[in-house]
């Protein structure tokens, strides 16, 4: 078995006896990369959500094992450059979403693979696909700011 | 994270807090600044590079309170600099000295967060502070030109000589920095100059936000910092009997195991309050090696632990049918403030209604769980931990291990949420003495299980009002007799002081249920009391539940205010909001069948808060939260955009409490200690809009962090009576409906 996997466009790989480790603790341990959040542990509260070829997952109950071979994008993988966020990133600035923050970076990869997979969500398609808790409780703006996210990539692609 | 970075700020010292701020400028770090990092320094909170950008420490924590964006808005308005020139520091330094009496005390600004106080405890010192800064830079420029300085003006980082010529903030800096101010010459803006404070301003540090910058205590690293997580019982009071510490230590990266003793400490009443769980602390070199040691340790069964007995009794629900039993009896009550004489308004009255309400331990689950990096030398110690009143920190060291408050260096973090809880010093007190037991640094974290079990959760109330209506259908009796695991009652709130017959009474009941400030103590839970009544007299007044307090605010007084956070409490005040919220909501406008709107409004530590929500419940008792309106009147609004943020936010909040957040303990431990049988409001059980008036007054600033919870559960309650014609008087409200 391989243990090389893409984490934002670049090969890496785990140690063999790394298997059963949940992702996030190789992201925030072994990778450096903080944006994904430990909330739950439990694959619960979403605060630790990134992309697997595309889709939202919840690192903190997804092992190591079933990441090989796969394409993992964090947060810090999501804007196009560092000058550039993605349309969802500039969507949450102008709305203005956060409060306390801690959630929002699994809310924000949740919205792009929602947005990937539905370019123009319906208001029950947005409310299946969110299900990360923000105890702040900023829902309001969250939709808000994927309606907004939505206008800027349909806007992108034509 | 760079340690020695505060060490190069250079210190603008005042002499008093409030009052006149003379000011000397200490230069001594300047000299030691490398070339590239040279900043002229104009204050503890404000630098200027030569280049003229303007970086802005924080003087006050964030937690999501959004103060780290307010409190440099009204430092950098008054400094007379643009918006876009500032970047924010990213951690808040914690500055702290000793007051007369020797105790520890903020030099500067009050960094603490709590209460809603940041703003209106902040509000002066920060525009003093912004305003004399300014001064020393006109002083500069002055001198360098040989003008007058009342021949200039500032703006936007520049200082304007009356021919058209300017110099930048940058360029004076350095001298400005030595320039002696005389009080007398500093005047603060009047509101109409003002440039930041007024309009719509972004989260200061939204980027770091939505690119996932490790800006919270749990991203922190510290160099050799060993990584903790504690194996505790579930139950309070339980100790460690014995263990085996071999199936932890066989985990690669695991290095020791140590047993962790039960500390108590007593709250105000003399109850027993836990302020560190017995455990064993699980030392490794990573949090994952720390938390598979956990997991081998329970796998194992490799320790036993020892039951307090004295917890066999400590049951919510026992306590819930304690005081219910004790508000229904006869039993003889402390009495808290009484007007009048309710018993003759009673016997006099045209109506009299008598119910009771109830309200559970609410969890505090704050998203980013507990962690705490100590590091303790002999005589010094750095505490790296988000914690919404830094001074504490110190504090806590300082009484723990002995170590002087002042050579404890607090490096302040953003909080993943705070709500009252990161006002506890547990999770702080068990790393410095872990630190120091292991003469290393520690960083401890939390699970969501820790946090749970181990909460301070808001105190369960059971509230009976009995209220009466006199032959005009006017308030004429207010009997508030309430039990509940430790706490106050919030009697100060209105309806004292509308009504002339108003008795609040309260049982105390020692219990070893530990509770705490959440989100606003008691108000949400007093308030779902007394608007739930508030509409249970209209209707029986046959009166409509607007009009009903609207009547009930008249005549428009400002009262005197007893309870914490305020003196005054103003019924014309309360009043516009009602009307404001209703009038967004198009109150009198029919509604689709099965909909209903309900109407609540409180006032929390200085600003008042009315919202209105529509629901809809059908046939099968399936309940739905469709849009919410609100009006707020928090005085001047500093910053419109993140009052409407906590509006919208703190509502749904106090919603979701409402609905879902119950703790169960039985005989000392939780029962529900995780998201999985904790349930937290969700977007799609969210309003999918609140739409937000913010009253325009000459009111000094007050603060939004929690005014917009308390009205929550009652106006919830209240718009599932218009729907569907249920009265809801015990929360959580998801046990009576579906959604």
């Amino acid at each position: 078995m391989s243990n090389a996997f893409t984490l934002n466009g670049n090969l890496v790989s785990f140690e063999k006896d790394q298997a059963s480790m949940p992702l996030l603790w190789f992201l925030r341990e072994e990778a450096g990369l903080k944006g994904a959040k430990f909330g739950c542990g439990i694959g619960q509260c979403g605060a630790c959500t990134v992309h697997m070829n595309g889709a939202a997952v919840r690192a903190c109950s997804l092992p190591m094992a079933q990441v090989a071979g796969s394409d993992i994008t964090t947060i810090e993988g999501l804007a196009y450059d560092e000058q550039s966020l993605h349309p969802v990133q500039q969507a949450w600035v102008e709305v203005d979403v956060p409060q306390c923050g801690y959630c929002q970076a699994g809310q924000i990869m949740a919205a792009a693979a929602l947005l990937a997979q539905h370019p123009t969500p319906d208001a029950s398609q947005v409310e299946a696909s969110m299900t990360n808790i923000c105890r702040c409780g900023t829902y309001v703006r969250i939709r808000k700011a994927i309606s907004l996210a939505a206008d800027k990539l349909a806007s992108e692609v034509t | 994270m760079n340690p020695v970075s505060l060490n190069r700020r250079q210190f603008l010292k005042t002499s008093a807090f409030a009052g006149g701020m003379l000011l000397t400028l200490s230069l001594s770090g300047a000299s030691n600044a490398s070339s590239k990092e040279k900043q002229s320094g104009l204050g503890v909170y404000v630098h200027i590079t030569k280049d003229n950008r303007i970086f802005i420490a924080s003087p006050v924590m964030e937690m999501g309170q959004h103060m780290k964006t307010t409190g440099p808005m009204i430092l950098a308005d008054e400094l007379d600099v643009a918006w876009e020139q500032v970047t924010l520091q990213a951690d808040c330094p914690a500055f702290l000295t000793r007051n007369e009496e020797g105790e520890l005390q903020y030099q500067f600004a009050d960094m603490g967060t709590g209460g809603s106080h940041a703003v209106r405890r902040n509000w002066d010192y920060l525009r003093q502070a912004g305003a004399i800064a300014r001064r020393m830079l006109l002083e500069q420029a002055a001198q360098l030109w040989q003008v007058p300085v009342d021949a200039l003006r500032t703006e936007s980082g520049y200082v304007l000589h009356p021919s058209g010529r300017t110099l930048s903030y940058g360029y004076l800096a350095e001298g400005a920095a030595t320039q002696k101010v005389d009080l007398a010459d500093i005047t603060l803006k009047k509101p109409d100059e003002y440039r930041i404070m007024g309009a719509d301003t972004v989260t200061a540090d939204i980027h770091d936000i939505v690119t996932g910058k490790p800006v919270f205590g749990i991203d922190a690293e510290y160099p050799n910092a060993l990584q903790v997580v504690i194996l505790r019982a579930a139950a309070q009071g339980t100790r460690v009997a014995r263990f085996d510490a071999n199936p932890a230590l066989a985990v690669k990266g695991v290095m020791q195991v140590v047993a962790l003793e039960n500390r108590t400490d007593k709250y105000a009443n003399d109850d027993p309050k836990q302020i560190g769980a017995a455990g064993l602390a699980i030392v490794a070199d990573s949090l994952w090696a720390a938390l598979q040691g956990r997991q081998a340790l329970l796998q194992h069964q490799a320790v036993k632990w020892q039951v307090d007995p004295s917890y066999e009794n400590q049951s919510s629900s026992h306590m819930m049918g304690k005081f219910r039993h004790l508000v229904a009896g006869d039993f003889e009550a402390t009495t808290r403030k009484q007007d009048g004489n309710v018993s003759n308004a009673f016997a006099e009255a045209k109506t009299k209604l008598d119910s009771t309400y109830e309200t559970p331990l609410f969890a505090h689950a704050c998203m980013e769980p507990f962690n705490c990096i100590a590091d303790i030398g002999e005589n010094e110690a750095t505490i790296v931990v988000g914690h919404q009143f830094p001074d504490k920190v110190a504090r806590t060291v300082e009484n723990l291990i002995g170590i002087d408050g002042l050579r404890v260096k607090v490096v302040s973090k953003r909080m993943g949420g705070g709500f009252g809880r990161r006002w506890e010093e547990d999770y702080l007190a068990e790393s410095v003495l872990l630190s120091k037991s292991l003469g290393k640094p520690v960083k401890i974290t939390w699970t969501r299980e820790d946090e749970i079990e181990r909460d301070y959760y808001a105190p369960a109330y059971v509230m009976r009002v009995q209220a009466s209506l006199d032959e005009s259908d006017r308030l004429s009796g207010w009997h508030h007799r309430q039990a509940q695991t430790r706490g106050g009652a919030r009697d100060d709130c209105f309806p004292a002081k509308l009504v002339k017959n108003y008795h609040s009474e309260h049982f105390a009941y020692p219990n070893k249920i530990p509770t705490g400030p959440w989100r606003g103590p008691g108000h949400m839970q007093w308030t779902f009391a007394v608007e739930s009544m508030f509409d249970e007299l209209a209707e029986a007044a046959g009166e409509d539940p607007l009009a009903f307090r609207l009547n009930l605010m008249r005549p428009h007084k400002a009262h005197e205010y007893g309870g914490w956070g305020a003196d005054k409490i103003d019924s014309g005040r309360m009043a516009i909001c009602y009307e404001q919220a209703a009038k967004l909501a198009q109150w009198d406008k029919p509604r689709p069948e099965n909909h209903g709107l309900g109407i609540a409004g409180h006032f929390t530590f200085g600003s008042y808060a009315a919202f209105v929500l529509e629901v809809s419940v059908d046939a099968a008792n399936n309940l739905q939260l469709h849009k919410a309106w609100g009006a707020i009147d928090c005085g001047f609004a500093i910053n419109p955009n993140h009052v409407r943020n906590q509006m919208e936010g703190g509502f749904i909040d106090g919603l979701s409490a409402a609905l879902f957040n119950e703790v169960e303990i039985v005989k000392g431990q939780a029962m529900n200690n995780n998201f999985h049988s904790l349930r937290l409001m969700r977007l799609r059980e969210a309003p999918v809009s609140i739409d937000v008036n913010i009253i325009e007054n000459d009111y000094p600033p007050t603060g939004v962090g929690e005014p917009p919870t308390a009205p929550a559960a009652a106006a919830l309650a209240n718009a599932i009576y218009a729907a569907s014609g249920k009265r809801v008087r015990s929360l959580p409200i998801a046990k009576h409906f579906s959604i």
